[in-house]
């Protein structure tokens, strides 16, 4: 389509919604869903229609006082501002267009209902696209609004009557075209008498004749090509069941078009750039719909006095008191001028990045993702880079997995999640074969859930979200009938709706492929083991990572049952408002199923001295209510410790990765004893890889006489009958075994114990916490195991100096 | 009688010290009765149409002012899906008082909060104080449970009932009062029998013992 450079490119319009009166109430107790809740969860799916006749949505905007404000696409001007007539071959192109558009929309079950000259838009190479052809269907038809739709002299008299379904935009599209040949119709005249005119027109045998002598045009009428006049004819039939259809009129319209439309190329550089990225980047350039809006008059600021109502009556309905028009025809127009400023010295080589070349490097990425997120310049570089990747996408899966590492754009945060997590194929037939509305036992606690599921989110609180979410969680459970429903699942289930509300079946195929990989197990209806394994993996990265802090909770009988379950459970969806669950969620699905326990450390550590300083209840009720919680901090600080940790330490048995059978990696421990352990197990080959690594510390709390026959190179020897458990400070060990600690503290090493029989190395490593030092684990099978796999690993120790133990 | 926001115990100047006892109260029923509703009008005035469904538990505390004792109660709200039925026992376990709450307008949160008493006076502590709450009274229109048939089973079995609303504050403070009246505040009647409290082995929610 032609765009000319400086010209305008969307546009904006404004309505106000149906206000309830009073304080209703629906049949379950809750207040009523606000209309213009309701009216942006139906406009969601009209973001996502593309078609070359109709202008793109971009965005509805529900603001103060149940005002809605629609951002669209705009080309050209209108039919109505055309002053010249168009020639019968130009109608015909014009009509031609019209009636693709149309006959998309009515396809996808959409009626326009609100069809007239000044929102069909030709630019000037002819092109024609349908402006605002959704309220129609935003509104549920007209359900939602204080105002009569559609301008009169194109109501169909069905409409008029009350009735009427998609053909009367047909009958719309002929009064249209017959305009186009005749001129105007019923100018100068109210609403009222058009109406009446319309309806007069029933008995009429000829229609489009009738309404030509009506205005004296019937000579000019019989100029119009007899074919045009039988495609027009075939519109205003009286009854809708004889008008034509969309897809016969543009059979028939394609048959007499004969315009050759000019090639308009695609523009290169800003302008190439799909039309919601643009819109999403002038906003981040500091564009503002609503500020526009107010300098055209089209919101105007009243002091509240003036817009109170007159009377209030006892249903709560109010007389008086409305301030300005409950929907405006205008429209407000907005240019590009501020972004192309903002990104005027990008190379236009930048434009078009190549797949293998060398990935840039932005002076944004050391920001915090919040502000990143905002940056105009780095969001361009970001969306084109990826918008290719996911052109490629699945062969450019690893690529797309490389850079969500870094950050995910908002923009497009829906694909690369649906990309991380491996979907593809016909994930539409696999959702529409699954029953989703025969009713189970289970309804009625999703029932009562859904309504509590971040309904501060308006997409999450309309009547759509809630049906989607209610369909969305019956599908799951039919497909999984190994689990069941708890509840959390609803909160679980929230994130994926909300980036793909528009696309149902994917929102489905991101859960059902998420809750493997991070949730095994979870909803089994016993799945008490998995819990306790998982509460128990955490209370162990905790002391493995906050030592001070897991001492002070064990002692005051603090246990992660009494407040984690939620956090895991629901993979902190439960916790957490949706804006800061996608960026936990970003970090997991790129980091996988371990990150989990460590941000449920990283929470504790940003809570720390609150928690040090506190008691059971003062700890309890932090809980209960969350303070404020860094995400961005709590992100970066478990993926920290999550990649420094040996990766058999978090090991758990309940996941869906296979196991390896081999006694290097082997660390399984029956669950009593898993929940005995405050610190956890480091399988044989982790050890031995920290070993050549020079990552650790080793302690033998060996017998001397054992450790002076034959120990692990570079280890020290602490006997554990000499060590005083109550002590609590490292000095008492010795110096030699403080500084090496002191050492391994500084250098971020790992503190093992090996020992010859468990339960000391369990009671030596509770010390150490205890002390204070964090990264300390056991040994799993003790210098036995170590010595009957890795042989070499051992030496013997030169003999004592006697007197430095 | 007025409650207390800041949860320390209100001293009149001059007047004489009042004893300070603190007592653990769980709250039971099905989902969606109003559980954390209830707790949230209590402990902090305020309601939310949109209040967010308790997975595991939350704990909060409030303090009340008698005639001559400040109570204070450490309240465990719990989950009401039945799934979760099995870590109710954590909770009550040790508890002083519980509120068993059902929603008037639906026969079936009823039943299930009648199984709560039922269970509580199997398992929990023998002296524990029960109170039986029929929310969402200001739906009164589409009232499910007659006031009378419940009123009839709590006489039965010992109960404090009320019908209370946590939208409208109806009874809300009041059913917490009761509580706290019938609740033994007396050293003397101490040990686990009475209002002190005593923690038996692997009670997880635990703090400081009663009276002071
Ligand atoms: N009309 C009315 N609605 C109430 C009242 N109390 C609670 N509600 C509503 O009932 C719903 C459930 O309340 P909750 O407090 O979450 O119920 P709950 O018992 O804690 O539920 P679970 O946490 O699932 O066990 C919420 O939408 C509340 O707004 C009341 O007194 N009147
Ligand atoms: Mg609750």
């Amino acid at each position: 389509m032609g765009v000319d450079e400086d010209g305008y490119i969307f546009a904006a319009c404004t309505f106000f919604a149906k206000n309830h009166p009073g304080e209703m109430c629906g049949s379950n107790g809750l207040p009523l869903t606000p209309s213009s809740v309701t009216i942006l969860g139906q406009a969601q799916r009209l973001l996502h229609l593309e078609h070359p006749n109709l202008c793109t949505y971009l965005d509805v905007i529900r603001c103060k006082h149940e005002r809605i404000i629609v951002v669209s696409e705009v080309i050209g001007k209108s039919l109505n501002d055309f002053k010249s007539k168009f020639s019968f071959d130009q109608i015909m192109n014009i009509g031609l267009q019209v009636a693709n558009g149309l006959n998309f929309l009515h396809k996808q079950d959409i009626m326009h209902r609100t069809l007239s000259d000044d929102n069909i838009l030709i630019d000037n190479y002819g092109y024609v696209k349908l402006f605002n052809y959704g309220m129609h269907y935003m509104t549920k038809g007209g359900n939602e609004i204080p105002f009569p739709l559609g301008l009169p002299r194109y109501l169909s008299p069905e409409i008029i009557l009350g009735g009427g379904g998609p053909s009367a935009d047909v009958w719309s599209f002929g009064i249209i075209l017959l305009e186009l040949c005749i001129g105007k119709l019923w100018q100068n005249l109210r609403p009222g008498p058009i109406l009446r005119r319309i309806l007069t027109l029933v008995h009429a045998g000829n229609t489009a004749e009738r309404i030509a002598r009506e205005h004296d045009h019937y000579d000019a009428y019989k100029q119009v090509p007899e074919t045009l006049r039988n495609i027009i004819e075939k519109c205003l039939k009286i009854y809708p069941s004889g008008r034509a259809t969309f897809s016969e009129l543009v059979h028939d319209l394609s048959a007499l078009d004969s315009k050759q439309m000019v090639e308009v190329k695609r523009p290169q550089g800003l302008l190439g750039c799909k039309l919601q990225v643009l819109y999403h980047l002038w906003q981040l350039a500091g564009g503002d719909i609503q500020s526009e809006l107010k300098k055209n008059c089209l919101i105007k600021n009243s002091p509240p006095i003036l817009s109170m109502p007159i009377a209030i009556l006892l249903d709560g309905s109010t007389i008086g008191g409305k301030t300005g028009a409950l929907f405006d025809r205008r429209i407000a127009m907005y240019s590009l001028k501020l972004l192309k400023q903002r990104l005027s010295h990008i190379s236009p080589h930048d434009f078009y990045p190549l797949m293998h070349e060398r990935k840039k490097e932005y002076d944004a990425v050391t920001l915090p993702k919040i502000i990143r997120e905002r940056d105009t310049e780095y969001q361009f570089y970001r969306l084109l880079w990826f918008n290719r990747l996911l052109h490629g996408y699945p062969h450019t899966a690893s690529y797309i997995r490389a850079e969500a590492e870094i950050d995910i754009p908002p923009l497009v945060r829906g694909d690369v999640w649906a990309a991380l997590l491996g979907i593809s194929g016909d994930i539409e037939d696999q959702y529409e074969r699954i029953d989703k509305e025969t009713p189970t036992p289970t309804d009625r606690q999703i029932d009562v859930d859904i309504p509590r599921c971040h309904q501060y989110c308006w997409l999450l609180s309309g009547e759509r979200g809630h049906r989607m979410l209610k369909r969305l969680l019956k599908a799951w459970l039919l497909t999984n009938p190994q689990y069941v429903y708890w509840q959390g699942l609803d909160s679980l289930t929230a994130p994926f709706l909300y980036l793909n509300f528009c696309n149902e079946a994917r929102a489905f195929a991101c859960m059902q492929a998420f809750v493997p990989k991070f949730l095994h197990k979870f909803f089994l209806k016993d799945n008490s083991s998995v819990i306790k394994e998982y509460l128990a993996k955490f209370w162990q990265m905790t002391a493995f990572h906050e030592p001070e802090l897991a001492t002070h909770l064990h002692e005051i009988h603090f246990v992660p049952e009494l407040f984690a379950i939620p956090w895991f459970l629901t993979m902190f969806s439960h916790v957490f408002p949706l804006h800061k669950i996608v960026h936990l969620w970003d970090a997991l699905l790129v980091e996988g199923p371990s990150l989990p326990l460590f941000m449920g450390v990283g929470i504790l550590r940003q809570l720390r001295d609150t928690l040090l300083s506190s008691g059971f209840n003062e700890c309890i009720l932090l809980f209960s209510d969350l303070p404020e919680i860094d995400i961005g901090e709590c992100v970066k600080e478990s993926i920290i410790m999550c990649r420094s940790s040996p990766r058999s330490i978090s090991y758990r048995r309940f996941t869906k990765e296979t196991i390896s059978k081999d006694p290097m990696d082997l660390i399984e421990v029956p669950m009593d004893v898993l929940f005995s352990e405050i610190c956890p197990r480091i399988s044989l080959s982790d050890f031995f890889s920290l070993m050549c690594q020079e990552k650790c510390c080793v302690i033998d709390i060996r017998s001397n006489l054992l450790f002076d026959k034959s120990c692990i190179d570079g280890s020290i020897n602490v006997p554990y009958s000499g060590v005083h458990l109550a002590q609590r400070e490292l000095r008492a060990l010795g110096l030699r075994p403080q500084r090496a600690i002191a050492d391994a503290v500084r250098l971020n090493k790992n503190v093992v114990i090996a020992s010859a029989e468990h339960e000391t190395a369990q009671l030596f490593s509770d010390y150490l916490v205890k002390c204070c030092v964090p990264r300390v684990c056991i040994l799993h099978g003790g210098i036995q195991a170590l010595h009957a796999n890795v042989p070499s690993l051992f030496t013997v120790p030169p003999p004592r100096n006697n007197g430095n133990k | 009688m007025a409650t207390n926001r800041s949860g320390t115990a209100q001293r009149p100047n001059g007047a004489p010290q009042t004893k300070v006892c603190q007592f653990k109260l769980v709250l039971l029923g099905e989902s969606a009765v109003g559980k954390s509703s209830l707790v949230l009008r209590f402990v902090k005035g305020q309601f939310h149409e949109y209040q967010e469904s308790t997975i595991g538990a939350a704990f909060l505390t409030q303090t009340v002012c008698l005639d001559d004792t400040t109570v204070k109660f450490e309240i465990w709200d719990t989950a009401g899906q039945e799934r979760y039925h099995s870590l109710a026992p954590m909770y009550y376990r040790g508890a002083q008082a519980a509120i068993v709450v059902y929603d008037i307008t639906n026969q079936d949160t009823f039943g299930r909060a009648k199984n709560w008493v039922k269970e509580l006076q199997r398992q929990a502590s023998p002296s524990i104080v029960i109170a039986l709450a029929g929310n969402k009274s200001d739906l009164a229109a589409k009232r499910m449970v007659e006031f009378e048939e419940a009123q009839a089973y709590a006489d039965e079995n010992g109960l404090l009932f009320m019908e209370t609303s946590a939208k409208t504050a109806m009874n809300v403070n009041d059913i917490f009062l009761a509580i706290a009246n019938k609740l033994p505040k007396s050293e003397s009647a101490g040990g686990a029998a009475a209002g002190g409290r005593r923690l038996a082995d692997g009670d997880a929610p635990r703090s400081s013992s009663c009276c002071k």
